[in-house]
């Protein structure tokens, strides 16, 4: 490091975090607490603390685990997009970009843990793998995409070496991330598309649609991220990135939408029963008709329309859509892990035994039923308060560190 | 390749036998001591002949009921059958190939089992499996009685693996073995032992002079949902007789 740059460094003042930022970090540890003990409670008690049982045997967690996987898609592309796309106007955007992709990605990786019925066996995972599970695909390259998450970011935030060298670092990286991402999605699309036992989840759109719904939300985050950088933080964007921005995340959730409604069509026009069961529980009329509405209307055309309709932007339109575009996209989540598992292929009475038995519910169930308990809702909340911990703290190293500077 | 003397273990049921009374799924949950709410075996009420998908069936438009022994139909044109569904022992076992950690494993002889010291409670298996055969262990288990009864002592094969224990761990996923238990040393699986009307056959299918195979090769014997072609070791005989009340 040379004595110019060294003098450049901000000082350490840069670190200081204020009142406000200090109340919003302790009330994430809070969360993160409460989540830990609760995991805890869960551990001594075993799953049957949760809502899930063997009809509908992924929940929340599974749900969750799926959103925090899109999630992170949405900083790669905006890192490679820069380069890989030469998207100029997104590379003031490249390392939240990165720093979110890599905490999206750890998360998502601890998310699995509670799911898991003896996670003290977690490790046979690596000591026994078995080649053709999806799982030990997707275990395999949620560790890639992170080691090389963290890798991307340390190139981004390195100070040694010649500008050229670091601007050819980061461009390769670029060139390996893109296809690592499109991998991710894929490959835990596949976790469930390739199950030829419950219908609605064996279609080959899964993994366009997992790479296309990963884009999506990875980049409402990224955009939600930013705002909040720019509200209390130093951040500042031009126009153009943030139009950038606004015009992905509606192209995308038009894409998003599309595909979706390819495998609705294909679905009803083909008037299968057994592939038409549970859409009929999801599409307006059926018992699980609030993941449609907020898929198509609060997730859907409200954001599409606060993205492109408005003559005037305003940073609250996108924020709102922001928002409102990862409601749609969980709620996607949780059509498909619970929806697909609603209805058994042999769906006959009495149905699939329970695994616990109550006077009420009796010992099977023929149409799945879920309803989440506050053990899965405290875990879950505590995941995604250290995922807010893990950016705000990011966020706030990244700063320390300067501007990004411009690759020559 | 199948080797000399190796055996294929197979479980024909005769629907046209079946009377629905559940004595294989009671035995089942004795012989195995499995908790309340735990079903290895279970008998579905279908109507006639309802093994596969790619009719224009009830398997495919959804049951005629929500209750058990409730026949498909409109008074007087009434039919009803039994389709008692165990693990079906798949050749080629979906929950098998996602089973991350290899638990869920198939020994020479044809028969899936799970290692309950191996499985870490993923889950995915019950989600591949079409037949819905496979019970998790969520939590503290109740029993009634509450002692332990039938088949009481640990059983391991292929090098020490546990394959049946009288009270599962808390955390992994179970299912029907076959009775690996009762078949090493000779005997019948429970249920084909209870069942009071002879339907269930269990035998070598390569043995051409077994039982099984006979009516596997000649009398028809087919496998439930075989278009998924997960090619069952467990094999249905058709109702032959109509059974409509006109």
């Amino acid at each position: 490091m040379s004595a110019a740059e060294g003098a450049a460094r901000p000082p350490a003042s840069r670190f200081a975090l204020d009142r406000s930022a200090r109340i919003w970090l302790g009330v994430l540890g809070v969360i993160v607490l409460w989540g830990l003990g609760s995991w805890i409670y869960q551990v001594a008690q075993g799953l049957i603390v949760t809502g899930m049982r063997d009809e509908v045997l992924w929940g929340l967690y599974i749900t969750t685990f799926a959103f925090f996987i899109g999630l992170s898609a949405g900083g790669l592309i905006m890192a490679s997009g820069a380069e890989v796309f030469g998207a100029r106007s997104l590379r003031p955007l490249s390392r939240i970009g990165v720093l979110s992709a890599a905490s999206c990605v750890f998360v998502a990786g601890l998310q699995i843990i509670p799911d898991l019925g003896r996670p003290d066996r977690v490790l046979n995972l690596f000591l026994h793998p078995n080649w053709s599970s999806p799982l030990i695909w997707d275990i395999i390259i949620i560790t890639v995409y992170f080691v090389f998450a963290v890798v991307d970011l340390m190139l981004m935030t390195r100070r040694s070496g010649t500008p050229g060298a670091r601007a050819r670092a980061i461009r390769i990286a670029a060139y390996i991330g893109l296809p690592a991402a499109v991998l991710l999605h894929s490959i835990t699309a596949w976790i469930f598309g390739l199950q030829f036992a419950r219908p609605f989840w064996n279609t080959a759109l899964m993994a366009p649609l997992f790479v296309t719904s990963a884009i999506l939300s990875g980049t409402a985050l990224i955009a939600l991220v930013a705002l909040a950088a720019q509200r209390f933080g130093n951040l500042s964007l031009p126009e153009a990135t943030w139009s950038v921005v606004r015009k992905l995340i509606a192209t995308t959730l038009a894409i998003d939408l599309f595909l979706v409604a390819a495998d609705y069509i294909t679905i009803l026009w083909g008037n299968v029963p057994r592939d038409r069961a549970v859409l009929d529980m999801i599409l307006p009329g059926g018992s699980w008709q609030w993941l449609f509405w907020l898929e198509w209307l609060v997730g859907g055309l409200v954001p599409f329309l606060l993205l492109v309709a408005p003559r005037e932007r305003r940073p609250w339109h996108l924020g709102l859509a922001g928002v409102l575009v990862l409601v749609g996209v969980y709620a996607f989540r949780i059509e498909l892990v619970v929806g697909g598992l609603l209805k058994p292929i042999l769906w006959f009475p009495p149905g699939v035994a329970l695994g616990s038995t109550n006077v009420y519910s009796g010992s099977f169930q023929l149409t799945g039923s879920y309803h989440p308990t506050w053990v899965e809702y405290s875990i879950v909340a505590g995941l995604v308060a250290f995922l807010a911990l893990l950016l705000t703290l990011g966020y706030v190293w990244l700063r320390s560190l300067g501007e990004a500077e411009e690759p020559a | 390749m199948a080797e000399e003397g190796k055996k294929q273990l197979a479980m024909v049921i005769d629907q046209e036998r079946c009377i629905g009374c559940w004595t294989c799924a009671v035995g089942c949950t004795q012989i195995n001591n499995e908790p309340l709410g735990f079903w290895w075996n279970r008998i579905l009420t279908t109507a006639p002949n309802e093994l596969s998908g790619s009719e224009n069936s009830d398997l495919l438009q959804g049951p005629a009921s929500e209750n058990i022994d409730v026949p498909s139909g409109t008074f007087p044109q009434l039919e009803m059958a039994y389709l008692p569904v165990a693990c079906q022992h798949c050749q080629d076992a979906p929950c098998l190939k996602v089973c991350p950690v290899g638990a869920t494993f198939q020994r020479d002889d044809g028969s899936i089992l799970i290692d309950y010291e191996r499985c870490i409670g993923c889950r995915y298996c019950i989600a591949a499996c079409p037949y819905g055969v496979r019970d998790f262990n969520w939590g503290e288990r109740e029993w009634a009685p509450d002692f332990t009864v039938g088949y009481g002592r640990d059983w391991r094969v292929d090098d020490g693996r546990l394959v049946f224990t009288p009270e599962r761990p808390v955390g992994v996923v179970e299912k029907c073995t076959f009775c690996v238990e009762r078949v090493d040393v000779g005997e019948q699986p429970f249920c084909v032992e209870v069942c009071p009307t002879g339907a269930r056959i269990f035998g070598d299918l390569d043995d051409p002079t077994s039982q099984v195979a006979e009516l596997v090769k000649e009398d028809g014997a087919t496998q439930l949902l075989g278009e998924l072609g997960t090619d069952p070791h467990v094999f249905y005989l058709p109702v032959e007789h109509e059974r409509k009340l006109s």
